[in-house]
């Protein structure tokens, strides 16, 4: 119980360091750190598979990405951002833990959740036989995607032809 | 059962609560997409955690992964955008954007 608090707390303040700190590559590297922790979470968990993906893809993958993007827009650092947005943001997230201590437990009675009871079968036959509309879904979501990235970047080869 | 519940989803809103007041008050357009993505680890947090505490973790790592597709599918192309629109106006200020015409 006391090292998921340590690690859950880790995990809110590398989140904070990611949109407090100036400097955008040690922003990036700070919600790598924070996806790292949130893999050991999801381990501990017992949702090794989840935690693998936030391993290896969230921090992984979508840190290499952030990183390609602000070496590709060099001048990102230099906007300022108002001085009262950061000063003003701990007495807001003390405000908020003290309602969300308050009001949280009792919405969590009455929020409707997963049913209890235990699953049968292994992860493999609940992803790929319970859950297989899921997957086409995802399928088409990276394709989506793909096709995204390449529209926006034959856009601009285009531009460069005329 | 219930405290764990409630630690986990604690700190779940915890993290969307940081990402939303990212949203709200920055103007750079990467730091917002910074706090798109805190906000999407407190989701898959909540999600992970109350699948662990209601004996569905199977389900619950099922609907993470699918999560975590459509993260990565979203960060590929948001971040497309961002240096699509920093060619176009030479600044990643979000309120440059408000001046776009069409």
């Amino acid at each position: 119980m006391a090292i998921q608090i340590i690690l859950l707390c880790g995990l809110v303040i590398f989140s904070a360091l990611a949109i407090l700190l100036r400097d955008l590559i040690k922003a990036a590297l700070s919600l790598a750190v924070a996806s790292l922790l949130l893999g050991i979470i999801f381990f501990r968990l017992a949702a090794p598979y989840a935690a693998v993906f936030e391993i290896s893809v969230v921090a992984g993958l979508i840190t290499v990405l952030f990183i390609l993007t602000i070496a590709l827009t060099k001048k990102g650092d230099e906007i300022t951002e108002a001085r009262l947005v950061k000063l003003a943001f701990p007495v807001f997230l003390i405000l908020f833990l003290v309602i969300d201590g308050l009001v949280m437990k009792s919405l969590l009675q009455k929020i409707p959740a997963l049913p209890s009871g235990p699953e049968s079968g292994t992860f493999g036959e609940v992803l790929w036989k319970q859950r297989t509309f899921d997957l086409v879904a995802q399928v088409g979501v990276i394709l989506a995607g793909v096709l995204a990235v390449l529209a926006l970047f034959r856009k601009k080869e285009e531009d460069k032809d005329e | 059962m219930s405290n764990l519940w409630f630690l986990y989803i604690f700190f779940a809103a915890l993290l969307i609560f940081t990402g939303l007041y990212c949203l709200l008050t920055m103007r750079n357009l990467i730091k917002l997409f910074i706090a798109v993505e805190i906000i999407s680890k407190g989701v898959s947090l909540a999600i992970v955690a109350t699948g662990a505490v209601k004996n569905n973790i199977l389900l619950a790592q099922s609907l993470a992964i699918t999560y975590i597709v459509v993260e990565v599918a979203l960060v590929a192309t948001a971040l497309a955008l961002i240096i699509n629109i920093y060619k176009k106006n030479k600044s990643l200020d979000v309120r440059l954007l408000s001046k776009l015409k069409g």
